[in-house]
């Protein structure tokens, strides 16, 4: 203490000589948390982090960020059913920030301005790993793996790269000019060996590929239509959903032309092809699913497995949906069918705990149509590693993708019996990748989860104004006839609103309010970004503990521990 | 970069991009919000201003002899009469021809009580001083005792709830239409809860030449019994009541007011703190003065016209959104 004469005056600011810290029993701390979009993205993308970047006008360091985990977002942009945005803690206070048209508007942009993925170029001695399929989960696999340094040979099959999103999501969902400059965009990276018309089985074998690559990731997809196991006469020349629908991407034509058709299953497969007849002339077009449409407050397993988007639009568009319908026989007229009886279903749980689909006697009824298509789900092709499909699936560790009872091999995408979606599969390849790195390190995978949310509880909502969410223009139903895309992409400026509306869960936005509010000065504010990526630290000799930081944090990035 | 390292925290505090008039270190209870108030005035008013400080919480906890807090001159008056300190300071800066400005810094009690007689000879007098007065709403330095400032119903230790009332049994005296009745320059209301709106009537204070009033509403944790972390959601709430209005008055007449958007029922201010407990009861006389207190509050969004036509930047959820980067609280 500095000695001053006996008198009325102190010197200015000494009090900092006595450290209030000292009277503290909690102590602030910053401490990110996963914003729900975040949590909620299969492909494991942190949407807040790029909206952050995207707010501050840095649309390559946004992009940057969304490609650190996803490599295909002008697809996924406009593929995925966004989770993201259902998760949105947005959804509580107004209206979900519109994640998917920034991921859109994000790809579109780097395929404009040809930005490079951040990869580094791997030496010639880099480790060597094999991809086979190059859909979505070989594409993601193969990237990340790129990212951590390897080179990949990715062999596919098929002529060009893509797998489903090629060869079964139909032109009005993506152009296949995006398709192309992405897929180009990627395969052009160094380091990537692609082989296309290489089939596993045909043209090499398994143990080929174990021999000259560290590990593998198998990303077959489902491509072997399923036999409809029907206890009644069912015609010959059946053609199933997933070929109509292969046929018509390919060559934009169908072989028949029928008045009325019933498509038989609810999947994303049979809502496109509904689609997809509706635009071909056919006028009556009818889904029978034994669940029921998606929605919002539809239990997900009495939901048809399409996306509820999808679904809507094909109603929009004239497509009959019969709910908690089943197939009793088919009418036929020889081989030709005249209609089909239908029947009520439900799925019961039964005295065992599982679920089983129950039909109603005395609710059966006739409907009449010229054709009728299963559309009832596809398995594994396991040609070239036929011991490792079990009951048409792959069986993996749900996290990492190891396939069950084998070293060094991993699986995702479609071939899992769990996954359907674009985006569960870049998440399935992006975390196959890292686990294929860690085994090549010789370390243990501990099983992994998706990182826990930040509540919207935990938020302080007084700091944020209601501001209502962009809308991408949508073709309305009359015009929709074509192969035109239906859903535009958001103008640079609505994107940069639906930055702005993002209420940063869990993450520092640096907008001054632990500093503004502080009683005790204990908030200092850095000129650069500090250590853990605020803009503040505390001061914890003169911190109280009061917690009005934590308190008033808007997005939750503070938190009180105890001393 | 060629800078020092930023954790250095002398260095960082030292660099702070504001002025800092009260320092870390002073003895404020936790989440003080006269504390805040005053740091936040100071930040606006400072650094070429001289301070009279009249006797209450805010001269103890800055000032532990041989100790201060404060970073400008600075001049600890008797608890009645800091108002006829500053006055007599401004009238000898001015006789010297300088320019630095004076505040009076107050509590309610030395403004509403006994400080009443000096301030209303300062105003009248027309002294260029900026009286601010910290409203905590009683006698918090010497263990809560009611003062003129203290709401109706509430509990001090001197209006404590029995058999016999509910609380204080007087209302808060209505000082605005006191301060108004002098006709000063510049007479404003404002809270910890809105900064911004805060440091603007400070500056427009300071800029205005003659008398002007501050009156900040303060919430004292420990005398108004509320966890600390939420003084700021109870002053927020105070305004978005009604029970505290944000106005302005030149020459004695209004002239703005921060329009409530969506008046929240008075209930939601009140049960956050101890004393108005006793008005939660399940009896007669505590939901009479629940909704006097209610009635209170729709009285000043009458009388001051408090509610406002939709959504605008400035009312209570516009004058407080925060943006990245934080450029809102300029």
């Amino acid at each position: 203490m500095i000695q001053i004469p006996p008198g009325a005056f102190a010197r200015p600011g000494t009090s900092l000589e006595f450290k209030t810290g000292t009277w503290r029993v909690e102590r602030p701390v910053h401490h990110r948390r996963a914003a729900p979009c975040h949590s909620a993205c299969p492909a494991g993308e942190d949407a807040q982090a790029y909206l952050a970047k995207v707010e501050l006008g840095d649309m390559r360091g946004a992009w940057e960020t969304l490609v650190s985990a996803n490599p295909l977002p002008a697809i996924t942009g406009r593929v995925c059913h966004h989770p993201c945005e259902s998760a949105c803690n947005r959804a509580h206070y107004d209206e979900s920030i519109t994640i998917h048209g920034v991921e859109r508007f994000l790809g579109d942009e780097a395929l404009r301005q040809g930005w490079s993925y951040p990869v580094p170029i791997p030496s010639a001695d880099a480790p060597r790993m094999a991809v086979v399929g190059s859909g979505p989960a070989g594409l993601a696999a193969a990237y990340h793996l790129l990212r951590g340094g390897c080179r990949v040979t990715l062999i596919e099959a098929m002529p060009a790269a893509g797998g489903t999103v090629r060869t079964a999501i139909p032109h009005y969902r993506l152009p296949p000019e995006i398709l192309e400059q992405e897929l180009d965009h990627l395969l052009a990276l160094p380091g990537i060996d692609f082989r296309p018309r290489t089939r596993l089985g045909r043209d090499v074998s398994l143990e080929e590929l174990r021999a000259d690559h560290e590990a593998l990731f198998l990303g077959p997809g489902r491509r072997k239509g399923r036999e409809w196991s029907a206890d009644f006469a069912v015609p010959g020349n059946l053609r199933t959903g997933l070929q109509l629908l292969e046929a018509w991407v390919a060559g934009g034509a169908l072989p028949e032309q029928p008045r009325s058709v019933a498509i038989v299953g609810g999947g994303n497969t049979a809502v496109d092809l509904a689609r997809v007849l509706r635009r071909e002339g056919v006028e009556h077009v009818h889904l029978i699913s034994h669940q029921r449409v998606p929605a919002p407050d539809v239990p997900a397993d009495d939901a048809m497995r399409a996306t509820y988007r999808e679904v809507s639009q094909a109603l929009e568009e004239g497509v009959t949906i019969h709910e908690h319908r089943g197939v009793r026989r088919l009418i036929l007229r020889g081989e030709r069918v005249v209609g089909m009886e239908l029947v009520h279903m439900k799925k019961l749980v039964d005295a065992n705990g599982r679920l089983r689909r129950v039909a109603f006697e005395g609710t059966e009824t006739v409907l009449h149509v010229d054709q009728v298509i299963p559309a009832i789900g596809q398995d594994v092709d396991g040609l070239g590693f036929e011991s490792l499909v079990r009951r048409g699936y792959m069986e993996v560790e749900p996290w990492w993708g190891s396939v069950k009872g084998e070293s060094g091999i991993f699986s995702g995408g479609d071939a899992r019996s769990d996954h359907g979606t674009v985006s569960e599969a870049v998440g399935d390849g992006r975390r196959a990748a890292i686990a294929m790195l860690r085994y090549r390190g010789g370390k243990t995978l501990e099983p992994g989860a998706p990182p826990e949310p930040i509540p919207y509880s935990d938020l302080n909502l007084s700091y944020f104004e209601p501001a209502p969410a962009s809308k991408e223009p949508v073709l309305p139903p009359e015009q929709r006839l074509g192969l035109e895309e239906i859903e535009g992409g958001l103008q640079a400026n609505a994107v940069r609103h639906e930055a702005h509306r993002c209420l940063s869960c869990g993450d520092c936005l640096a907008c001054d309010n632990c500093w503004t509010l502080c009683p005790d000065q204990s908030v200092l504010k850095t000129r650069e970004v500090a250590a853990d990526g605020s803009h503040y630290v505390f001061d914890y000799d003169y911190c109280k503990g009061c917690g009005i930081c934590a308190h008033e944090c808007p997005t939750g990035y503070i938190r009180m521990v105890p001393e | 970069m060629n800078e020092q390292p930023l954790h250095h925290l002398d260095t960082l505090r030292a660099r702070q991009p504001r002025f800092r008039g009260l320092e870390s270190g002073h003895r404020a209870c936790q989440g003080c919000g006269e504390a805040l108030a005053a740091r936040l005035t100071t930040e606006a008013a400072g650094p070429d201003v001289i301070v009279a400080n009249a006797t209450g919480c805010l001269e103890v906890f800055t000032t532990p002899w041989p100790q201060s807090a404060w970073r400008l001159p600075w001049i600890h008056s008797v608890f009645g009469n800091v108002a006829a300190v500053a006055a007599g300071m401004e009238a000898a800066l001015k006789q010297q021809g300088r320019a630095t400005q004076v505040l009076a810094f107050a509590g309610d009690g030395g403004t509403f009580d006994i400080g009443f007689q000096a301030l209303s000879g300062m105003m009248e007098r027309g002294h260029d001083v900026l009286f601010v007065c910290f409203d905590n709403e009683a006698y918090m330095n010497t263990g809560v005792q009611r003062s003129g400032s203290t709401p109706h119903a509430a509990m001090t230790t001197t209006s404590p709830p029995g058999e016999l009332r509910m609380g204080k049994r007087h209302m808060k005296k209505d000082i605005l239409s006191i301060i108004a009745a002098h006709h000063i320059p510049y007479a404003a209301t404002a809270s910890v809860a809105y900064p911004s709106d805060l440091r603007k009537k400070v500056r427009r204070a300071m800029d205005t030449e003659g008398a002007s009033f501050l009156q900040i509403h303060s919430p004292c944790p420990l005398g108004w019994g509320h966890d600390g972390a939420k003084t700021i959601e109870v002053a927020r709430l105070a305004v978005q009541t009604g029970l505290f209005p944000i106005i302005e008055m030149e020459r004695g007449e209004l002239i703005g007011t921060l329009p409530i958007r969506e008046p929240r029922p008075v209930s939601d201010y009140l049960k956050l703190q101890n004393r108005f407990r006793h008005l939660f009861a399940s009896d007669y006389r505590a939901r009479k003065e629940l909704e006097h207190l209610q009635a209170i509050a729709n009285r000043n969004i009458e009388r001051f016209e408090l509610r406002g036509v939709g959504p605008e930047s400035y009312d209570t959820e516009g004058a407080d959104t925060v943006h990245r980067g934080g450029d809102r609280w300029a």
